[in-house]
Order: C-alpha cells, then sequence, then structure tokens
C-alpha cells in the first residue's frame, strides 16, 4: 500500500471531523501547557531563591500533581467520548475490507498526531507563558524579579514524558476497544435503541439523603482541625451524591411528574419532561461532574482569594506589633524590671530611637482543662495529644498570669491578695472563682473588658483568660511549684517578659535589619553569665508579611491556575453535550413539526430543557458552596483570616464570575448545537 | 364534494447558490372526494415525496393552490400551518417517526396535547381506537420495545386520534415486512370504509392495488389515473403493473 496512506486517512478523518478533535486538541494543549508551568515554576530559580519559596514549591509540586491526576482522568473521558462519534466511520472502513490491524494503524497514527500537536502546542504556549506567570506568582507574593525569559529543559523533558505516557495509554485504550468490537457493532453503535429511562427511587432517596447528611456534617463541623477526615468524608458524600442525583434523582423526578397526569398532558409540560427523562439519563454522569468541577472552582477561588485578599488584616492578628520580643524565664521569681529596662533601652538603641507605642508585660501563662470554674493541669499534654473531640477542645483554656500593678487597669473595686480581675477572650468569665489545680483558689472579683494590650489570633485559638492579680508573684510560683511536681516537661507553665513596639515609618527591610540586629545582640548576651533569662524569642510582622505572601500568595496562584484547568474541562464537557444534544435533536425536529408543532414551540421546548440542563449544574454548586461555607470559613480562620464579610464577598463575586463564563460557553457551545440542528433542516 | 383540490401545483427547487433548478411539479391537477381513498404512484425523483409536502404544507408551493376542504393552504398565516396540520390532517410515515423519549401512549396523544385537550377526554378518544389497532396492550412500551407493525399501527392511531379530514401516508408499508403489510393495508382499507378519506403517496404496486384510485406521476405531471369500478383487489394490481410497464418503456398518455 502507498506510503502515508494511513497518515492520510487519519488526518482526514481528524479533519472532517475537526468540530470534536478541535476543542479536544486544544484543551489537551491547555493541560499540557498547564502543567509545564506549573513544572517549572517549581522549580524556577527566581522562585527558588526568594523568600519562602520553599513553601511555594511545595504548594506548586503538588499544584502540579493534581493537574496531572486531572489530565489523565479527564483525557481518558474525552478520549472514549471522541471514540464513540469515530465508531461509524471504523465500522465502515472495516465494512470495506479494512482488517483490525489497519485501523490500529490509522488508530495508531491519530494519536501520534494528536500527541504532538497537543504537546508542542502546549509546550509552546508555557513557554511563553511561564514567565508571565512567574511575574504574577512573585508580584502576589509581594516580591520583585528580573523580564529574563528561561527555558527549563527539565520541565520540557517532563512534560514530555508524563504527556506522551498519556497518549500511550490512551492508544492502547482506543486499541483494546477496536480489538474486541465487531465491524457491525461499530457501524450501529450509534444507532443502537436506547434504553427508556427507569426511575431508581433507591439510589436518587439514598443520594438525597447522603447530600443532607454531608451538608448536616460539614455545617456542624465545630474545629476543622481535628473534624479534617469528618470534611473530607462530607465532601466524598456530596460527590457521591451529586452522582446520585444527577442520575437517577432526576430520572426519578420527571417520572414522579409524568405520573401527574394533569400537570404531565400539558403542551407545556409534555415534550419537556418526557425527553428530559433521557436527557438527564445520558448526561446525568457529565452535568455531575460539571457541578463537581464547578464546586471546586468555587471553593479554591473563593478561599484562596479571602486568603490572599484578607492577609494584612491576619497578619495584623497573628503580629499585632511591628516586633515582639519575649525573654523567657525559669520561674517566676527569676522575672525583673531590670531585665525588662534593659532590654527596652536596647531597642531604643538599635532602633535608632524610632520605636513607637512600646509596652511591656511580664507574665505566667499555662494551659488546662477547665470545668465548673476549676482548671485541671495534670494530663493537660496527654489531652493535647488525644483532643480530637470538639467536646473536649471546648473546656481548653489558656490561663495568663499577670501582675496587676504593672497594669494601670479601671475597675469598681481594687482586687485584695487572694482576688483577681479577668479578662476572657470568649464569652465572660462565668464563675466566682478560679480554682487553678495545685494553687489557692483565686476570688474573681470583676471583668476587665479591655486588655491594655493585644494578644495574638494564636494565643487565642483556644479560649485564654487573663488573670490581673495583686499577689501574683505568690500565685504564680504556686503553679510553677505545683507543675515541677508533675514531672512533666510539657505541663510546665511558661514565664516571659514581653516587649511589643511598632516601628513606623520604616521599611520592610529596615524593620526586618532593626529585628536582625535585635536578635543579634540577645543572641551576645546569652553568651554573658549574669542574665536572669533563658532564651528569648522574636516575631517580627514584616518576616511574618512575606513568608505569609509567599505561602497564601502561591495557593491563590495556584487556585487560579486549577480553577482555568478545571474550568476549561468543564467548558469542554459542555460542548460535547451540545455536540450530542444536537445531533439527536435533529431527528426528533423533523418528527415534531410532521405532527403538527410550530417551529416556535419546538424551540421554547428545547430552550428550556437545555437551559435547565446547564444551569442544573451551576445551581447545584452554588448550593453546595453555601453549604461549605461555614468550614470553609473556619479553615481559613486556620490561617489567621477571620474576616467573614471578605469571604462572602470574595464567594460571591467568584459565583458571580463563574456564572457569567459559564453563560459565555453556554452561549458559544449553543451556536455548535444550533448549527447542527439546522443541518439537518437542510436535509430535509 | 371535494376535500381536497390541487390546481396547477408548481415546485421548483433552487440549488444553494441559485444556479441550477430542478423542477420537482411541473403542472399538478387533481380532486380528492370525501371517502375516497387515492394512491398516488410513480419512480423515485418522480415529485410524490414534494407533492405530499406541499399537501401537508410543510413546504410552499412556488405557483398553484392546494385548497383542503375550501382552505388555501398558501394563505394560511405561519403561525396557524401547525394548528392547522395536526387538527386536520393525520400523517403515517415510512420511518413511524415515533418519538423515542415517548411511550406509544404518549406518541399517541402528542397532537391532542398539542391541541390543549385534557387527559380524560384523550384517554377516552383513544382506548376503543388501541382496541381497534391492536395495540391496547402495548401502550405502556417504547417504540424501540416493539415491531415495525406495531410502530405502524401506532402511528396510525396517533394518525386517527384527532379525526383528521383527510389521512396522508407516505410509503406507509416501505418499512414493513410482508406480514405487517398485508395487515396495514386491510387496516387502511377498513379506515376508508367508516368514511376516512385517505391519500397514500407509494411505489408499491400491492399497497396502491388496494385503493380506491391510483393516480400516477411523471416528470411533474400527473400522467394518468385508474379507478377501481368494481374491480377485485387482483384485478387492480394487474392494471397498474400494466400501467407502470407502459410508464416504464415511455408510452405518452393517452
Amino acid at each position: 500500500m502507498k506510503k502515508g496512506f494511513y497518515l492520510r486517512l487519519a488526518l482526514d478523518g481528524m479533519r472532517k471531523n475537526r468540530r470534536l478533535y478541535l476543542p479536544y486538541l486544544l484543551t489537551c494543549g491547555g493541560m499540557v501547557m498547564m502543567f509545564y508551568i506549573l513544572y517549572s515554576l517549581a522549580y524556577s530559580p527566581a522562585v527558588q531563591t526568594m523568600r519562602g519559596g520553599s513553601t511555594m514549591t511545595v504548594v506548586l509540586l503538588l499544584g502540579t500533581i493534581v493537574v496531572a491526576v486531572f489530565a489523565l482522568l479527564f483525557l481518558l473521558y474525552t478520549n472514549s467520548f471522541l471514540a464513540k462519534r469515530r465508531n461509524r466511520e471504523f465500522g465502515l472502513y472495516n465494512v470495506l475490507g479494512m482488517n483490525k490491524r489497519n485501523l490500529s494503524r490509522i488508530l495508531a497514527w491519530e494519536t501520534v498526531v494528536s500527541a504532538l500537536v497537543s504537546i508542542l502546542g502546549g509546550l509552546i504556549g508555557g513557554l511563553l507563558l511561564s514567565k508571565l506567570a512567574e511575574l504574577c506568582l512573585i508580584r502576589m507574593a509581594g516580591e520583585r524579579t528580573g523580564y529574563a525569559i528561561t527555558v527549563a529543559p527539565r520541565s520540557i523533558a517532563a512534560t514530555f514524558l508524563f504527556f506522551g505516557a498519556i497518549f500511550a495509554l490512551l492508544l492502547l485504550v482506543s486499541l483494546a476497544r477496536v480489538g474486541i468490537s465487531k465491524p457491525l457493532d461499530l457501524l450501529k453503535s450509534e444507532a443502537a435503541g436506547e434504553k427508556p429511562p427507569r426511575a431508581n427511587w433507591v439510589l436518587a432517596l439514598v443520594g438525597l439523603l447522603l447530600l443532607g447528611a454531608a451538608y448536616y456534617l460539614a455545617v456542624t463541623i465545630e474545629s476543622p482541625l481535628t473534624a479534617l477526615f469528618i470534611f473530607f468524608a462530607a465532601v466524598l458524600m456530596v460527590i457521591v451524591a451529586t452522582y446520585l442525583l444527577f442520575i437517577a434523582g432526576s430520572v426519578t423526578l420527571c417520572k414522579l411528574l409524568q405520573r401527574n397526569k394533569r400537570y404531565y398532558y400539558k403542551s407545556a409540560h409534555f415534550v419537556s419532561v418526557s425527553s428530559m427523562a433521557f436527557r438527564m439519563k445520558r448526561n446525568g454522569a457529565g452535568l455531575a461532574s460539571i457541578c463537581i468541577l464547578a464546586t471546586m472552582v468555587l471553593v479554591m477561588l473563593s478561599s484562596t482569594g479571602c486568603l490572599y485578599f484578607g492577609g494584612e488584616d491576619a497578619i495584623r492578628g497573628m503580629a499585632p506589633y511591628d516586633v515582639t520580643v519575649a525573654l523567657r524565664y525559669a520561674a517566676p521569681e527569676a522575672c525583673s524590671g531590670e531585665a525588662l529596662r534593659e532590654l527596652a533601652d536596647l531597642v531604643h538603641d538599635l532602633s535608632g530611637g524610632r520605636e513607637k507605642n512600646l509596652m511591656t508585660v511580664t507574665d505566667v501563662n499555662f494551659g488546662g482543662y477547665f470545668e465548673n470554674g476549676s482548671l485541671d493541669l495534670d494530663g493537660y499534654s496527654r489531652i493535647l495529644e488525644i483532643s480530637s473531640s470538639p467536646s473536649v477542645l471546648e473546656h481548653l483554656r489558656s490561663v495568663y498570669f499577670l501582675p496587676l500593678e504593672d497594669f494601670d487597669l479601671e475597675t469598681d473595686r481594687q482586687p485584695e491578695p487572694g482576688e483577681a480581675l479577668v479578662w476572657s477572650s470568649g464569652a465572660a468569665y462565668p464563675y466566682d472563682t478560679l480554682a487553678v489545680e495545685g494553687c489557692t483558689p483565686i476570688r474573681v472579683v470583676g471583668t476587665v473588658r479591655e486588655l491594655p494590650f493585644r494578644l495574638t489570633t494564636e494565643e487565642t485559638l483556644v479560649t485564654a483568660y487573663c488573670v490581673f492579680l495583686p499577689d501574683w508573684a505568690e500565685r504564680a510560683g504556686e503553679v510553677q511549684n505545683y507543675c515541677a511536681s508533675l514531672e512533666d516537661e510539657m505541663a510546665l507553665p511558661e514565664t516571659v517578659q514581653v516587649c511589643f513596639f511598632d516601628l513606623p515609618g520604616l521599611s520592610e527591610e529596615e524593620q526586618l535589619r532593626v529585628t536582625e540586629n535585635l536578635r543579634q545582640a540577645l543572641r551576645d548576651r546569652m553568651e554573658e553569665e549574669d542574665r536572669a533569662w533563658t532564651g528569648f524569642t522574636t516575631n517580627d510582622r514584616a518576616d511574618l508579611h512575606s513568608s505569609f505572601f509567599s505561602m497564601n500568595g502561591s495557593l491563590f496562584f495556584l487556585g487560579i491556575i486549577l480553577s482555568i484547568v478545571f474550568i476549561a474541562a468543564a467548558a469542554l464537557i459542555i460542548y460535547y453535550k451540545q455536540l450530542s444534544e444536537g445531533y439527536e435533536d435533529q431527528r426528533r425536529f423533523g418528527i415534531m413539526q410532521k405532527v403538527g408543532m410550530t417551529g416556535r414551540e419546538i424551540k421554547s421546548a428545547v430552550d428550556s430543557q437545555v437551559l435547565t440542563v446547564f444551569f442544573a449544574p451551576l445551581l447545584m454548586s452554588g448550593l453546595h458552596l453555601a453549604f461549605a461555607f461555614p468550614f470553609v470559613q473556619k479553615l481559613i480562620r486556620l490561617f489567621g483570616v477571620s474576616n467573614t464579610h471578605l469571604l462572602i464577598l470574595t464567594s460571591v463575586l467568584c459565583f458571580l464570575a463563574f456564572g457569567l463564563f459559564y453563560v459565555f460557553v453556554y452561549r458559544r457551545t449553543a451556536r455548535a448545537y444550533i448549527a447542527i440542528v439546522s443541518e439537518g433542516d437542510e436535509r430535509r | 364534494m371535494s376535500i381536497l383540490e390541487v390546481r396547477d401545483l408548481k415546485k421548483v427547487y433552487t440549488s444553494r447558490f441559485g444556479t441550477q433548478q430542478v423542477e420537482a411539479l411541473r403542472r399538478v391537477n387533481f380532486t380528492v372526494e370525501k371517502g375516497e381513498y387515492v394512491a398516488v404512484m410513480g419512480e423515485s425523483g418522480s415529485g410524490k415525496t414534494t407533492l405530499l409536502n406541499l399537501l401537508a404544507a410543510l413546504d410552499k408551493p412556488t405557483g398553484g393552490t392546494v385548497l383542503l376542504d375550501g382552505v388555501d393552504l398558501s394563505t394560511l398565516p405561519e403561525k396557524d400551518v401547525a394548528s392547522f396540520r395536526r387538527g386536520q390532517l393525520g400523517f403515517v410515515f415510512q420511518e413511524f417517526n415515533l418519538l423515542d423519549t415517548f411511550t406509544l401512549e404518549d406518541n399517541i396523544y402528542l397532537p391532542l396535547v398539542l391541541a390543549g385537550r385534557n387527559h380524560k377526554e384523550m384517554a377516552e378518544r383513544l382506548e376503543p381506537l388501541a382496541r381497534w389497532l391492536g395495540i391496547d396492550g402495548l401502550l405502556k412500551k417504547y417504540p424501540y420495545e416493539v415491531s415495525g407493525g406495531q410502530k405502524q399501527r401506532a402511528a396510525v392511531a396517533r394518525a386517527l386520534i384527532t379525526d383528521p379530514k383527510l389521512l396522508l401516508a407516505d410509503e406507509p408499508t416501505g418499512a414493513l415486512d410482508s406480514r405487517s403489510t398485508d395487515e396495514l393495508l386491510s387496516l387502511f382499507a377498513q379506515v376508508n370504509r367508516s368514511g376516512q378519506t385517505i391519500v397514500m403517496v407509494t411505489h408499491s404496486v400491492k399497497a396502491a392495488s388496494h385503493a380506491t384510485r391510483v393516480l400516477f406521476i411523471r416528470d411533474g405531471e400527473v400522467f394518468h389515473q385508474l379507478y377501481r369500478g368494481k374491480d377485485t383487489n387482483e384485478q387492480l394490481y394487474q392494471k397498474i403493473s400494466d400501467t407502470l410497464t407502459v410508464l416504464a418503456t415511455g408510452g405518452e398518455a393517452r
């Protein structure tokens, strides 16, 4: 046979079916591009050398894996869709005398051509766009970089290998499909009679129950950390329920409507309801996939967007002051005003006198299990290890013992020794006494409404009590002694002297330099013998800022990239749906016209069905998003962002933007549908 | 009184770029009386289906008129055509044209539902019809679950349930085996005896031999017609065959 014959047949076939192949190749290329961009960014020198770059690399690599897995699954799905459409052509070749070997050669050429076009196209796109992506990513992380374009041979090789393997797998699957098929089946595969949809009450009910249960779980989760696996269970349940509802539930609903004869036998419902049942039976899985992709996009974008845009607030919560320096002591009695004064002087010198709002606090803090006004210290560390249930977490408290004399508090009655004023980060302190294990019970004589300094969000993750004591040294000593007797390293209270200050008017670099100098000076001081403290920690906002934004910026960036991938996939599914719908409706259109429906009646019936079919997933994903909201809210609070309004705003904006995009895709693809249906018109 | 009157009917198809014109019907004249059973015969390409499409107002004639019960179809506004079609005409097609998303019952109800009838009335109409057509046990099945003959009987039920003035059939036996063909043809004869006017387009001599009159179309014109008179089906069959032979060997109209 002539050389290149099979290649020509393959190319011809693809050209004739360009309505199917063009979007397929575009999607493949898009996947290749995204894979390359993420992979090359993960190993980009610009990313690796920046502050927080290693976090970013991890996040980007995770993203690469997600894209890779998704690409594999999605290309398998689209490939099987294409194969179904092409079976007729292959059947014809088969009848005309080609054997399966010949068909396999055509298939092989097709795969090679698709692979080359999409991988090369995707790589070119990736090379062009990766610099842009890098600039975006680094800007999002709050840094700057040069504009030189880099080519990463390693990433190119990885992309080639990975997608080459995927296409090889696709080829194997198609070959197996041709191998087990019979020629007449191939020829007839499209015309095969379709079983009428049957209502599956059980599955529909199971879907409904699962969805309800999953929503209940998602809404009632108390602590996102300990209940993370519950949330994953809920996510899985929602996915299963979505598939069940779209596949079985929708058909059951249609059947239910058909039973109501008064409703069903109306010209407005008659055609719509019955063909809807068929449409849903065929499209249920695809629509459920769209719904889940849409939900993923929405949750991902709204949460990472909220993290990113809520970053400044979060950092203010995590680092209420520009710089915080804490000196640690072995025991409360070692604390002295002298060390604090020395520290303040040091700060003053190193910042060139530009420090503001400087404040010092001495405190002893510890955690315990709180019930009915008494705090159990014993076994606290054990509780921390096993504290999985929200009911335990509810009882955990962190307690700060502070000397009353250091503060100028407004109160009706100054406490006497044995008494105290209490501030609570949660609900007001509800009891008259506070009995800390191993310590004389303290009578609570008043509450402090406003704390004179700010705690970090981390410190208030569990409810915190600040206890202002006139006889601080004694009480703190009691706690210290009792805890020491427990012989549990973890149970020892922490005695610190903290110095907070702001550095207004200094750039981030200058602030970093001040804290670095401060750390160096303290390290030097550690070498000397005559100091009372045993160690120190610093917390500076500038450092937090850069690490926070390298983390949240790259998460948001990844959110955007993955959203693009998922949205492109959803768009392709929609497009293919429109095509197959079009081919099926073509014939039905003709019949309905002949039995006396006007063109307009047909069009409005079809429009309403198609609209329902396409917008049901969008509405469902909106519902999912709404029920995921409480969890997302709690989850991002862990990252220090607790701005509910911002989260609502980003969620709504994401939903609107996605909806807009969805309408756009729908309208574009509806054109393909109309083209097919009117082709049928001409043929008649 | 004539229920259908076709005068100087002409249909010209223009190819997409307007370069070529094909004359499907040149000058067709005939009338159908109430209660007649007319078969229209001709080779493929003689314009049979074009004629049927014009009678059904699925297509617009280039010239001439079609009067159905005194109404000129071409003067009907577009929006009334569909309701006219479902009220006054019944269709039976070669390919059955049942919607595969409906059960047989719902397929039969379709024209009535479109006309806005209530369900009780529809059920009352269907019941005797389905029994008579022998499909009363199949109503809940979907088209793909039943045989070709059963599908065609459902299609007949759909055509008759509106009590149409005219039943139009386009090769109704074309997709049926010989037994189903016989059954369907005797069914049509029965329908006709009950007073239903039928116009059937076919190129099957056997199908045509059941009619009361046979029209022959060649090159877009009515070329000849045969009346049954007192002939039996077999005699008419012979006459039709002879006429077709003459047509095929190129005889001129007498």
